[in-house]
């Protein structure tokens, strides 16, 4: 299988605090990896330098053929090739369920705007929204914003989706439905990295788990692996807490 | 003493007023366009010139502004242009524009830095041009913002014509003085000013509020079917 995914001794700082030293990984195309780790292991922000949200201070990450990380890089090209879904959903409260959905394509001249909708109502069905199309965001609950959170990442059909802490800002009995639609997405062979705390998704769903702590991997492996017979002692001390 | 002839001059001075606000209020606004974007550029020599600007205009009175415009300005240009003349009309509408537009170039920046990051951030993850993530995203949101602020600024800059009756221009106040000049009538003359103030001011914040209404109606949909 080719590589979708391929970062390189990426490190990255704010200021004093290192907050990712020296991470790198490959994922295949149709492959999905969830990393999970305690806050502050510098997942969300090893994510976010997927798709340049912030600029890495050295290594390369490239993404279904582009390096993001080069100088000259065409960032607004590579981004219409990654969706991203976001913790606090970041819909557009001043558009439609619909428009927002249909900004992106419209505006990138993905399509046209009649088959931007098309698309947009395609889209919405796909995670069970269409009778929602008219709806303003703050008219939905917490799991329905979150599901065209999804639909409009995926409207510039992208090549990889990121999805950060998806389900966190989520009350618990919303969590289910957004990770139906993202098991979903996984079934149909989208490639999909997914920093999560939900343990259960990330055992049933990836194909490959990653434990970051304090900006390193620690751990790494085949779900079964990682959960079932982890070898360091940090990630045997962070299963324990959470499960 | 003819009441109606005093009511008739008062009203066309009214329109002066009405006049001055709205034009210093449009190119306010676009002066106040401009300075916000020089002070949100990344570039420091901008944020400066933008910096510059509000110093002078917030740190100097509106009065004094005045009076540098219309007398100052035309005296150092004559010595290179001996027959350059300025309007009080035009020196009026220099200061009010000025001096709103550096307000209004606050709000407006104001405005777009409440909007929160994950808008800019979301549109930019989609591939949208900052530019674009900016004019389809965020200005949307922040023009909501800033409604009540602006409104505030626009009564300001109304009253504010007043203080352009030092440099003659005969809008409502300079017209009262001319007025009791003739007719010894401080008491009524000005209560007569005072209100005629008062309704444009009133009727300009319905208007805003109307506004703001159906802006508010456009997102939320209230009435909307679901």
């Amino acid at each position: 299988m080719e590589q979708m995914v391929k970062v390189t001794n990426l490190k990255k700082s704010f200021g004093e605090l290192q907050v990712i030293k020296d991470v790198s990984i490959t994922v295949k195309r149709g492959e999905v990896l969830s990393i999970i780790g305690p806050s502050g292991s510098g997942k969300s922000t090893f994510l976010r330098c997927l798709n340049a949200l912030e600029t890495s201070d050295s290594g390369t990450v490239e993404i279904d053929g582009n390096v993001i990380t080069k100088k000259h890089a065409n960032i607004n090209k590579i981004r219409e090739n990654i969706g991203m879904v976001f913790q606090q959903f970041n819909l557009f409260p001043h558009l439609t369920v619909l428009g927002n959905v249909m900004l992106a394509p419209v505006d990138r001249k993905h399509c046209t705007r009649t088959e931007a909708e098309a698309l947009a109502a395609k889209l919405l069905k796909q995670v069970g929204l269409d009778d929602k199309a008219e709806s303003y965001p703050r008219q939905l609950s917490g799991g329905q914003q979150q599901r065209v959170a999804i639909a409009r990442a995926l409207a510039m059909e992208p090549a990889l989706m990121l999805f950060d802490e998806p389900t966190s800002a989520l009350d618990p009995e919303m969590v289910g439905e957004v990770l139906e639609v993202m098991k979903k997405l996984a079934q149909n062979g989208m490639t999909m990295i997914v920093v999560t705390h939900e343990m259960g998704f990330a055992r049933e769903v990836s194909d490959h788990v990653i434990f970051m702590d304090g900006g390193y991997i620690v751990e790494q492996g085949k779900p079964e692996d990682v959960f079932g017979h982890p070898k360091e002692q940090r990630t045997i001390d962070f299963l324990n807490k959470v499960l | 003493m003819n009441w109606s002839v005093v009511l008739m001059r008062l009203l066309e001075s009214l329109l002066v007023t009405a006049k001055l606000t709205v034009v210093s209020l449009l190119l306010g606004a676009l002066l106040g366009m401009l300075f916000c974007f020089l002070a949100l550029s990344r570039n420091k020599v901008l944020n400066i010139i933008d910096n510059l600007y509000l110093d002078i205009i917030r740190g100097t009175p509106l009065i004094v502004q005045a009076f540098f415009i219309y007398f100052g300005i035309p005296q150092l240009l004559q010595t290179i242009i001996p027959a350059f003349r300025l309007s009080p009309d035009a020196a009026g509408i220099i200061t009010l524009t000025l001096n709103a537009g550096a307000y209004i170039s606050e709000i407006f920046r104001s405005g777009i830095m409440a909007v929160d990051k994950g808008q800019m951030e979301a549109a930019r993850s989609l591939g949208l041009p900052r530019s674009h993530a900016m004019m389809k995203v965020v200005i949307p949101q922040a023009i909501r913002i800033v409604i009540p602020a602006l409104l505030n600024q626009f009564i300001i800059t109304l009253k504010d014509t007043s203080i352009l009756s030092v440099i003659g221009i005969r809008e409502l106040t300079q017209t009262g003085k001319l007025i009791i000049a003739t007719t010894f009538e401080s008491f009524k003359t000005w209560a007569l000013v005072a209100v005629m103030y008062l309704i444009l001011i009133k009727l300009l914040s319905m208007l805003s509020n109307r506004i703001e209404r159906s802006l508010r109606n456009g997102t939320n949909g209230k009435s909307h079917k679901s």
